[in-house]
């Protein structure tokens, strides 16, 4: 076979001029306006650093929403490109990224990043440059507000943990004390358990005790104590899917036999691994569920389990709600205009107009956004864990 | 130009900052000292930064003041980092070698939960929505905040090198008994190091929350102060221009390359293990001895004549 040999033994001398020659074309097209050439929209999400755990998903998500969506015509018979910028796990690379997608890539929207403190420090360029972003994850309080162009697919924690609560009330109605517990280094727990123990407040519980931990945490037999000894009758974890496992797994162990209820964190099958048969009848806050019944997300839960050979994870789900979204959008725009004979700037503007507007069939069900740019997210889920073996287990839907 | 600057323009800050940062912790060096606490004057002038700019509390003051608020920020990090830093200084500088960095860096750790814990910090998300100072509209225009911070703190780290000063650092790091002995006082004198490098780390924290447009817990870590400590040694540690050539290249490469996609980390880990293996002076140390005229050699010996009878 002398194809393959020859195929590797040109792309490295191929690359060499392509790039320069990129490099070149990007620094002298410089100030001009410029129409646009291919229909690319951004990906910067964390592909690197301890942060990647939730960006790999998204990344999986994203690349899956490209393939399926341009397998079904991509913008009206175009097909669309998308480019990817890790982020890495801090706000200067949330930065980089956000810089060399407006600048040298030229796309016309940018799904990301991961964290909302990353998109505190990044998306205040892209509002400036006037490019419309799309939160895949950014859950935090204040993130459509940052600007006209910044929008997400994510809902609040605010909207979806208070469910949790009211399911664990229908499984047991005689709950009284509450523990609350959660992860304080990280800004989507610290903002969930506020939500988690107003909305325990508002249902008559007695929140008994609250109890901080980092994510890097491995034992947590000081938290565990100060929650036996106050006698609860649920426990309500915000953290992430290793340090949760763990807590609910040393909870177990050392005796508790109350309901557990996980926030959105929890809300992976990363965390089986952790506290494997332990995990059982965990309650989970979920802001997506492979059962959601729209016919958009059954499509895309087959597809995607066909492909990947398991169900789609929340951020993955997220992650092709942004793309699709920004497609939808784009498909309109091009109805009205083509979009090769747009300019640039102007595409971007428009496109950010038709986002707020339109209305969306995603796999997290019927989407709609506020003129700010908040999510408008009809249904949540509430499931619970199921354990088959110690490794293999399932999120079954709770009415 | 313009799209050359505006892609690479907060690298280029970040560069300059992070020679800044790694110039903080030189000045304790200076004096052998190795201590890690710069992140946390970091993270402590960001937070300065950012309460003053964005908490309501200040709201008229920031009315009345205008840009000058941003000066102000700035002053106000490098005293509070300067007073904590000698409140922190003078029990910690007992300590000596792997305690000291040891002892810096729980430091560092008691900020950070301490931020995360406080109200006025904003907690885990921390504090967003910072005003940008003097009309900045591009984040490359913070090299006119950033590069003459630079270039006074490297006149003023020549000056006090020549100076009485830094004579004692040196003598304190090459024998600290021994210096002690001709009279320079090795307390005091550390102390001043350690403050210097605290109230340069403050400034530069206080220039980069607006830089950042936020701030939170996660800007002073424990990752933070073995990444100024690579700026240093890669730099090299003996020369003022090490932190800043080891800051520079080590924000740079991952950034330049990232082309490569993940390859760029592996890189990056590459020039720390083959510099710190072969320039163990660091770059500047070892650019420094090619410049300089090469030892006398001991004459090759000439062979005996031959004698012959």
């Amino acid at each position: 076979m002398p194809y393959p040999a020859q195929r590797r033994f040109q792309s490295p001398s191929f690359a060499l001029p392509a790039l320069s020659a990129t490099l070149a074309l990007s620094l002298s097209l410089g100030a001009q306006a410029q129409k646009v050439e291919t229909i690319s929209i951004g990906v910067a999400v964390a592909q690197t650093s301890n942060t990647a755990l939730l960006g790999q998903e998204q990344v999986i998500g994203a690349k899956f929403a490209e393939k399926f969506l341009n397998g079904r015509g991509g913008i009206n018979g175009t097909p669309f490109k998308l480019v990817f910028q890790d982020t890495g796990g801090d706000e200067a690379g949330a930065i980089n990224a956000f810089q060399n997608l407006i600048t040298k890539d030229r796309v016309l929207g940018i799904v990301g990043p991961t964290l909302s403190q990353q998109a505190f420090a990044s998306d205040p360029i892209a509002e400036r440059a006037k490019v419309p972003v799309m939160g895949p994850s950014n859950t935090a309080k204040g993130i459509p507000q940052i600007g006209n162009f910044i929008a997400r697919v994510s809902a609040p924690v605010a909207v979806v943990a208070p469910n949790a609560v009211r399911q664990a009330l229908k499984l047991d109605p005689k709950i009284k004390e509450v523990a609350v517990l959660y992860a304080q280094n990280d800004a989507f727990s610290t903002s969930e358990t506020g939500t988690f123990q107003q909305t325990a407040k508002d249902q008559g519980l007695t929140v008994a005790t609250v109890q901080k931990f980092q994510t890097t945490d491995t034992d947590f037999t000081t938290q565990v104590t100060a929650v036996l000894n106050a006698k609860v009758d649920l426990v309500i974890i915000s953290g992430l899917a290793a340090d949760g496992g763990n807590l609910v797994k040393q909870l177990r162990q050392l005796g508790y036999k109350g309901l557990i209820i996980g926030g959105n964190g929890l809300n992976t099958s990363n965390m089986f691994p952790v506290c494997q048969k332990l995990c059982d009848g965990v309650i989970i806050a979920q802001a997506y569920s492979p059962a959601q019944g729209s016919a958009a997300n059954q499509v895309f839960v087959k597809e995607y389990t066909a492909q990947y050979k398991k169900a789609p994870p929340q951020f993955a789900a997220q992650a092709y709600a942004g793309v699709q979204v920004m497609v939808e959008a784009l498909k309109v725009i091009d109805r009205k205009k083509k979009l090769n004979t747009w300019e640039l700037d102007d595409l971007r503007v428009e496109l950010n107009k038709q986002i707020l507007l339109g209305k969306y069939s995603t796999p997290l069900g019927p989407i709609a956004f506020d003129k700010e740019g908040e999510v408008i997210q009809k249904e949540f889920f509430v499931a619970q864990i199921k354990m088959k073996d110690a490794k293999t287990g399932s999120f079954v839907y709770l009415k | 130009m313009t799209d050359f600057l505006s892609t690479y323009g907060f690298l280029i800050v970040t560069m300059l900052q992070a020679g800044l940062l790694g110039l903080s912790l030189y000045f304790p060096l200076q004096a052998g000292q190795l201590s890690l606490a710069s992140p946390g004057f970091y993270s402590l002038g960001g937070y300065v930064a950012a309460i003053l700019l964005t908490n309501p509390a200040f709201a008229g003051l920031r009315d009345t003041l205008g840009n000058a608020m941003f000066p102000l920020t700035w002053l106000v990090a490098a005293v509070l980092a300067g007073l904590l830093g000698l409140l922190v200084g003078v029990p910690a500088l007992r300590l000596r070698g792997i305690y000291l960095a040891l002892a810096t860096i729980a430091f560092v750790e008691v900020l950070r939960v301490i931020s995360l814990n406080l109200s006025i910090t904003g907690g885990a998300i921390g504090l967003f929505g910072i005003p940008q100072p003097f009309g900045i509209v591009d984040r490359w225009q913070y090299v006119f905040i950033f590069g003459p911070l630079l270039i006074l703190t490297l006149l003023f780290a020549r000056q006090m090198e020549r100076s009485r000063v830094g004579r004692a650092l040196r003598a304190i790091r090459e024998d600290e008994l021994a210096a002690d002995a001709m009279g320079v006082p090795p307390t005091r004198y550390k102390v001043l190091a350690f403050v210097t490098g605290a109230v340069l780390a403050g400034i530069v924290g206080a220039m980069s929350a607006p830089l950042l447009s936020s701030w939170n817990a996660r800007q002073g870590t424990f990752d933070a102060s073995i990444a100024i400590l690579a700026f240093v040694l890669i730099g090299g540690s003996r020369h003022t221009w090490g932190p800043v050539v080891g800051g520079a290249l080590l924000t740079a490469v991952p950034e330049v390359l990232r082309f490569l996609a993940d390859w760029r980390l592996v890189i990056n880990g590459l020039v720390l293990v083959v510099a710190s293996l072969y320039l163990p002076q660091g770059i500047v140390g070892a650019l420094e001895k090619l410049g300089r005229p090469r030892p006398p050699q001991r004459p090759t010996p000439v062979k005996p004549a031959e004698v012959r009878p």
